[in-house]
């Protein structure tokens, strides 16, 4: 009796599954209830006729999507196709992450969706137009995780050049990053690949597949159908040695032979694939050239998919609360410097950063997602290390608007005085007010130097008499910033933030990102969080030391080992 | 959950703001295009006419623009490279100008078998403006041996890498008249060109000297107009031009910046 139920609710609820799936494959017909959610929701800043131009797209970037062009970056189908009406729906759901498109899951109920899909297909004819439904990805052939695997896309990574825009580990700061712009002449950022939690279109591996071989229309992003792969139509094998005799300075004639087959081969295949492209019958020998040219090329983007998941950490990490605070670390000697590998053993704390929005000027497209922050202290001083990602070192660019000099910098802020208990008021967290706040200033120009600031509002800072205090060191590599400061946990100055173990003392931070036009007021921050000197019961004072000491030799022992086999690797080779 | 919180605040922050803002030129300024006519058909011309001319610059020759070369050094960085956006000869003689006759609704047919392509040659497009015959398929040449980045903007854009073992690239032929649309290589920001989709054969682009050359034309007024990437078109006030059968007309051009 009970299995019976059971199995006729399984039974019942496939049922509605299916027809879910059924019905949710296709958008109703436009109606007035569509135009009418469109105008109330999103007209604001895609306009009234869908050109993403409403009144709120000026401040933007990314651009809200123009839908008089049929150009969509998120798609589940093929370069050139339109998207299915599940797309739409997809995106309209779950919004596009780092970009200012929300969620409307909540605001607008699942009918109001669709009614949107079939309202915002009216701006575009070829929606109309289409014969054949539009052609989606094969997502069949799915290659698991393995380290095997990423190691493939890694080396795909580079012979793909995505290299050149998503940068050597994938931050978004290739050499060419900076000259991107998308279809309508904005600048088009490549995606920083270590922070897959503001990819648009989603981070599983299937998502970041699927934008791999559709590409994002619209935008930088190319497809990569499969005669962008160097060897198209060959086997991997065949490919590799492909491009290997290429590299050769010189060939004997054998191998000019052997070349010149697998160039055919490769022609070939790529003549068949423009034919189909301009939907020319294949004959049956064609197709199965072709489809096993595909085969590879999928297998091939499985790899790469495999390798961009591995860049990033398996979700964003936690805000630095609760259980996150940043707490320093005690040490008995002497504070950790910036490269020591000390700073391995401490879990980062993480501040998201989110555009100034309360005074102009405003930045409404953040670029900089975080600062990530580590910290040592000992009797006397604090060491702290900050590292945030920024696509591009910018040093002295003219704001081509206002004339100003644009150049990254970080702001670190806390109160002049801790206030006395959790109630008690904090400085206006835009750099103070009638309660005045200490700023550590620091610039790409002047890696070495950090300035005290004292401040009383965010256009209202001044810089201390008495500097000298701090000592700091800035690095920029592979679109990261690393900086690290000391200081004395107490100063002479009545300016200066006092520092005592097991008091709670408000942070809060500042960055400006210069290519994208962060200067003043116009910049990512964060509001107050707190850190404290984390006190250390005498019996434990002694753990952080000698484990420094261990690691700072383990770590050279390390290094002298990797250099004796990158050595003999040399050699052998 | 909460990023998502922040986007819909900047959206909502983004609205309260409106106007306070500076001005962006989004979809502002009209763009300068060619003219085609509503429908053409082909047809044998016998004892056409020819319209040529010189097309120069008028105004101060502004100082040639050296491109940064950024990247890529060894192949794109051998030899010095311009910006060409505007070039200008001896004489004033103006180069890259499309000239082309608006109106024309049967003349000779339109080769779809056309050889056109466009070379990747450190790190530069050659030719600068190409007119590509509708339903014929565009050429990418590289002739470099590193990767490059098709980049076509407009109405059929084409965003396909180029990589190193690909020494020509076929396109997908366009069905539809359009242009000038831009080219670029996203690898190398400073490469640029410009295509033309045209629907029919009377197009030319000017050489160095400035000249241009429209061969076979029926006898018959025809509106001239031009396209420069810098100097702008004379789609709205285009000049008259009058062949007669087996003849010859004259008619140049003085352009300046727009
Ligand atoms: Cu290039």
């Amino acid at each position: 009796m009970r299995i019976r139920t059971v199995a006729l609710l399984f039974t019942l609820f496939g049922m509605l599954a299916a027809l879910s799936l059924i019905y949710a494959q296709n958008a109703p017909e436009a109606s007035e209830k569509g135009k009418q959610v469109y105008e109330n929701s999103c007209a604001h800043c895609h306009g009234i006729e869908g050109r993403g131009d409403g009144s709120a797209a000026e401040n933007l970037l990314p651009k809200p999507r123009d839908f008089t062009r049929g150009l969509y970056k998120i798609r589940s189908t093929e370069t050139g196709q339109l998207p299915t009406d599940q797309d739409l729906f997809d995106i309209i759901t779950e919004g596009m992450p780092g970009s200012s498109m929300p969620p409307w899951e909540t605001a607008l109920s699942a009918n109001d969706r669709w009614e949107v899909v079939a309202y915002i297909k009216t701006f575009y004819d070829g929606f109309k137009e289409a014969e054949t439904p539009p052609k989606q990805i094969n997502l069949s052939g799915k290659v698991s995780y393995s380290e095997q695997s990423v190691e493939t896309g890694k080396a795909l990574y580079i012979e793909l050049g995505c290299v050149e825009c998503h940068g050597d580990v994938g931050r978004g700061d290739g050499t060419s990053a900076p000259d991107l712009t998308d279809e309508w002449g904005f600048q088009s950022w490549p995606a920083n690949l270590t922070q897959s939690w503001n990819f648009r279109g989603g981070s599983d591996t299937e998502d970041i597949f699927k934008r791999f071989i559709g590409g994002l229309a619209g935008s930088a992003m190319p497809a990569f159908e499969g005669d962008s792969f160097p060897g198209f139509g060959l086997t991997a094998e065949e490919s590799s040695r492909m491009i290997e005799l290429d590299n050769k300075d010189e060939m004997t004639e054998a191998e000019e032979d052997e070349s010149a087959q697998l160039y055919e081969k490769y022609d070939a295949a790529v003549d068949i694939a423009l034919n189909l492209a301009e939907g020319t019958e294949l004959s049956a020998d064609e197709q199965k050239i072709y489809d096993d040219a595909m085969r590879v090329v999928y297998e091939k983007s499985w790899h790469l998919a495999n390798y961009v998941k591995s860049l990033s950490p398996e979700k964003r990490p936690e805000s630095a609360i609760g259980n996150n605070v940043l707490r320093s670390q005690y040490v008995g000697g002497e504070l950790p410097p910036m490269d020591d590998a000390a700073w391995e053993i401490l879990e980062a704390s993480y501040f998201p950063l989110v555009g100034q929005v309360v005074i102009e000027p405003r930045q409404f497209n953040p670029t900089i997602d975080a600062v990530n922050v580590k910290s040592f202290y000992n009797d006397t001083e604090v060491a702290f290390l900050f590292t945030w990602d920024d696509r591009t070192h910018t040093t002295d660019e003219t704001d081509e608007e206002t004339g100003k000099t644009l150049e990254d910098a970080l702001a670190v802020q806390f109160p002049v005085k801790v206030p006395q208990g959790p109630t008690a008021p904090k400085p206006y967290f835009l750099w103070g007010g009638r309660l005045p706040v200490y700023l550590w200033h620091w610039k790409a120009s002047a890696p070495e130097q950090v300035t005290e600031l004292t401040a009383k509002g965010i256009n209202n800072a001044e810089v201390q008499e008495a500097q000298g205090a701090l000592k700091s060191q800035g690095t920029y590599t592979d679109g990261q910033y690393k900086l690290w400061v000391k200081r004395a946990l107490k100063t002479d100055d009545k300016k200066d933030l006092q520092l005592e173990s097991g008091v709670f003392v408000p942070i809060a931070f500042s960055a400006w990102d210069g290519a994208n036009g962060d200067v003043d007021t116009k910049r990512v921050m964060t509001s107050w969080y707190t850190f404290v000197l984390e006190p250390v019961p005498s019996s434990k004072r002694f753990i952080y030391p000698p484990l420094i000491a261990l690691l700072s030799v383990g770590f050279l022992f390390g290094l002298r080992a990797f250099v004796l086999r990158r050595n003999s690797e040399e050699t052998n080779n | 959950m909460k990023s998502y919180l922040l986007a819909s605040l900047t959206v909502l922050l983004a609205c309260c703001f409106v106007g306070t803002t500076f001005a962006a030129d989004s979809g502002s300024g009209e763009k300068e295009m060619l003219v085609f006519p509503e429908a053409y058909k082909p047809m044998k011309v016998n004892n056409g006419g020819t319209i040529s001319g010189v097309v120069k610059f008028e105004g101060d020759v502004p100082e040639k623009k050296a491109l940064e070369i950024t990247k890529d050094k060894q192949v794109c960085g051998a030899d010095e490279k311009f910006d060409e956006s505007l070039v200008v000869g001896e004489g004033n003689a103006l180069k890259n100008t499309i000239v082309y006759l608006i109106d024309i609704s049967a003349g000779k047919e339109l080769d779809k078998k056309a050889k056109t392509e466009i070379d990747q040659k450190g790190c530069k497009f050659t030719p600068h403006v190409q007119i590509v015959p509708v339903g014929a398929r565009l050429t990418m040449l590289n002739s470099d041996k590193i990767m490059h980045n098709v980049h076509i903007f407009g109405n059929n854009p084409v965003n396909k890498p180029q990589p190193k073992t690909r020494r020509k690239m076929a396109l997908k032929a366009v069905k539809e008249a359009e242009g000038p649309v831009s080219v670029k290589c996203d690898i190398h920001g400073w490469m640029s060109a410009w295509i033309a989709y045209v629907p029919h054969p009377y197009f030319a682009v000017t050489n160095e000297k400035g000249e241009f050359t429209l061969e076979d034309v029926p006898a018959g007024e025809y509106k001239l107009g031009y396209w420069h990437e810098a100097c702008g078109t004379n789609s709205k006030t285009p000049v008259t031009v009058t062949v007669e059968a087996g003849g010859t007309v004259t008619q140049d051009f003085t352009l300046k910046l727009k």
